[in-house]
């Protein structure tokens, strides 16, 4: 009885290690980045009554995190959700009125103005910061470190690629969508001939900081060229390659080949995806790389499935870059506001960056963080809506937005951002020449300086 | 207590209101306008005194003159045709014998219970340029044969934002004339008819001359409004195609809320439109509106 009991023993012990042993193997294994016990998991040593977070909206991901937030520190949070567009102006005024601010997000087009006005609160000394730095991607690390701190944690990054509707290019009869420029025109062209699409191309060309002059950034890039040199000498001069690619994509528009949608110059990332769902436009041009979530979704694009991702021509050079969250100089308590930070641009209690994840697997984005990026969460997550391999192929030639236009990291690239939205947008209507946009925009340098 | 001492002790109230809600804020941006004032300095309360640069700095901007430009062109298409417009539904709704005058009547006050913000995203659906109901509608009548790029052609887009302006604050005007047309007496009209004046003639020489007070008032008030267009902007075109829609209103905004967050150049811009709806309004006042009270 006793050796049978033994025996019993023994053998329920192995089935009890081995259990534990595959529990603990499985936990490993779902949680390659999670560290449960890191600082992240700490309590913070005072108290606060609530928190909030001023951000653009996104779904309902911000109603998601502060739920759990509250689930897990008991504190509440507030959200004030804004549209994109309209998320600087709220952040300023609440800012100015002398409102709270606990978390706020950011462009990186805004962010080194928001630093330089003393909205962001460095980020260095607090616990697990250096860590989450060291998993930053570079385009991250970029836009998150300014002057060499710290500031922000990412919310998440992207990189620019061409999509096309494979179904109108099988129409037309032409086996592999383009590789170059001149194969390009040459397709859109053909389409229009052909009566199958009245404007083959859709550019993302609506005023923005990075929608419109994006575009024009990702081509000049992807030519060879750049907007300013290390020294901030501008490159825009005659025959530089900036404006020739803006003669060039003027030419797409009505005053020329009249291949290029004239919503083009209205439509915005995501509009711009819905647009081209409709099915109109052979190409769209170079844009945020998921919307191909919406293109191919089949709730909002009657192509569905039939959307596809392009990389740039000639070396397939292209564009990227980071979004991010911060502290406010007007938090409340910057422990406790590191916490909640962390909940939207790190790591959650668990020890998971959940908000990372969650983006990938709902909206596509890619994170600010490399261990992300080369997790399932990128490779499963993504996959419904587009080839994933040849996405992350474009990612790893794409280069930060910084290194193309400079001016990024000055206080005067805004209002000379808006001067660019303006000329460009005449130089495309044929209101003034490609030469007489870059000759304005070389003037508006001097004049965006004194308005600062 | 004298009737004067009376009447200036129930008016302190109000005056303590205005005080607070909208003298306080005129002269506060006065304040801001002469210093120069970030997000941080709003904050802090710590401004630099900078004198007249603000105002020198906003006269030599080329942006700012197109958009004061494009505010006038504005405001003249959108007052002219409100006053017009306003008018001529003034008079058919007056009708009392016809009993759809009572309905319209009612209908026609819809538009101005909507959002500005609203109107303008509806618009914006309108005037889609592949799938907007306007281009469809023109298509199916045979008026145009290719779609029309409403808002996003730099010629088109400023009277694109013009028509929503003026459909929802067209009932406002209707309004106002339609109350000073009851107010003209009816034995006008019954003498002029047995003198054997036309319809025309009786527009003209009674309706229009009883009119003219409130279409005074109408040309103050719909200026002054006009002249600070800036919902529509926002939702139909941010400003473009290029330039084609940079109001003084859009400007001030942009200059204000978007970083580098230059407050004080800001204000000296709304500074300089109000003074110029200040000047507009003594013009008419001096010209239209005494000439017709007198």
């Amino acid at each position: 009885m006793t050796d049978d009991f033994n025996a019993k023993w023994e053998a329920s012990r192995r089935r009890v290690l081995a259990g534990m042993g595959a529990v603990g193997a499985s936990l490993i294994a779902s949680n390659a980045f999670a560290q449960a016990d890191g600082p992240w998991a700490t309590p913070p040593k005072s108290k606060v009554d609530r928190l909030n977070f001023v951000v653009w909206t996104y779904g309902d991901i911000y109603t998601k995190i502060a739920k759990r937030f509250q689930d897990d520190w008991g504190v509440p949070v507030d959200s004030t959700i804004s549209s994109f567009n309209d998320h600087p102006p709220k952040l300023a005024a609440m800012y100015a009125a002398g409102e709270k601010i606990d978390v706020s997000q950011s462009s990186p087009f805004s962010f080194p103005n928001f630093v330089a006005q003393g909205l962001v609160e460095p980020l260095d000394d607090l616990p697990g910061a250096k860590e989450y730095a060291a998993d930053f991607t570079a385009f991250t690390k970029q836009v998150a470190t300014v002057n060499g701190k710290l500031m922000g944690l990412p919310y998440f990054a992207t990189s620019w690629v061409w999509n096309y509707y494979s179904e109108m290019l099988e129409k037309l009869k032409i086996d592999k969508p383009m590789s170059s420029y001149d194969e390009l025109i040459e397709h859109c062209v053909k389409a229009k001939k052909d009566g199958v699409s009245r404007y083959p191309i859709l550019w993302i060309a609506g005023v923005g900081l990075e929608q419109l002059p994006g575009t024009w950034y990702q081509m000049t890039w992807n030519k060879g060229g750049t907007f300013f040199d290390k020294q901030g000498n501008h490159m825009l001069g005659a025959g530089s390659i900036a404006r020739e690619t803006l003669k060039w994509w003027a030419n797409t528009f009505e005053k020329g080949l009249d291949i290029a949608d004239p919503e083009s110059l209205k439509v915005q990332f995501t509009s711009g995806a819905k647009a081209f769902g409709a099915g109109k436009n052979l190409y769209r041009g170079p844009s945020h790389h998921y919307g191909l979530n919406i293109c191919n979704d089949p709730a909002q694009s009657p192509i569905a499935g039939k959307v596809k991702v392009l990389g740039s021509p000639g070396d397939g050079k292209t564009i990227a870059d980071a979004h991010v969250y911060f502290i406010t100089t007007a938090n409340r308590n910057k422990e406790w506001a590191w916490k909640l930070l962390q909940y939207l641009g790190g790591k959650t209690k668990d020890g998971q960056y959940s908000q990372a994840i969650s983006l990938a697997k709902d909206a596509m984005l890619g994170s600010g963080y490399q261990s992300v990026m080369n997790s399932d969460a990128i490779k499963t997550g993504w996959a419904p809506w587009g080839d994933v391999p040849e996405i992350l192929k474009i990612w790893d030639k794409s280069a930060y937005i910084g290194e193309v236009c400079s001016s990024i990291y000055q206080p005067w690239h805004f209002p000379w951002t808006d001067q660019l939205n303006i000329e460009v947008q005449k130089c495309l209507t044929g209101q003034i020449t490609a030469d007489a946009c870059c000759d304005n925009l070389i003037k508006g340098i001097a004049d965006a300086k004194r308005k600062v | 207590m004298s009737a004067g001492t009376f009447a200036f002790v129930m008016n302190v109230p109000t005056l303590i209101c205005l005080a607070l809600v909208l003298a306080y804020p005129v002269v506060y941006a006065g304040y801001l306008s002469v210093h120069r004032v970030g997000l941080g300095q709003l904050r802090s309360g710590n401004f630099a005194f900078n004198g007249w640069d603000n105002y020198s700095r906003l006269l030599e901007d080329p942006l700012f003159w197109t958009a004061v430009k494009n505010t006038l062109l504005f405001t003249v298409v959108t007052v002219t045709s409100e006053i017009v417009l306003a008018v001529a539904i003034a008079l058919l709704i007056n009708q009392t014998s016809v009993w759809t005058s009572r309905v319209t009547r009612f209908l026609i006050l819809l538009p101005y219970a909507i959002p500005p913000i609203a109107n303008g995203l509806i618009w914006t659906f309108l005037y889609s340029f592949q799938f907007g109901f306007l281009n469809r509608i023109l298509f199916s009548l045979g008026v145009i044969s290719d779609p029309v790029n409403w808002a996003g052609n730099p010629d088109t887009a400023l009277y694109a934002v013009a028509v929503p302006y003026i459909w929802r604050t067209l009932p406002f005007a209707i309004i106002l004339v339609h109350a000073a047309l009851q107010g003209i007496p009816r034995e006008l009209y019954e003498q002029a008819a047995i003198d054997g004046a036309n319809a025309w003639h009786r527009f003209t020489r009674i309706t229009l001359p009883m009119l003219r007070q409130i279409i005074a008032i109408i040309l103050v008030l719909r200026t002054a409004f006009a002249f600070t267009v800036f919902e529509e902007i926002l939702a139909i075109t941010q400003g473009g195609p290029g330039d084609a829609t940079w109001v003084a209103a859009w400007y001030s905004y942009k200059i204000t809320f978007a970083p580098p967050n230059n407050f004080g150049m800001g204000a000296a811009s709304s500074y300089v439109l109000a003074a110029m709806i200040g000047v507009m309004a003594w013009v008419y006042m001096r010209f239209v509106f005494r000439r017709v009270t007198l």
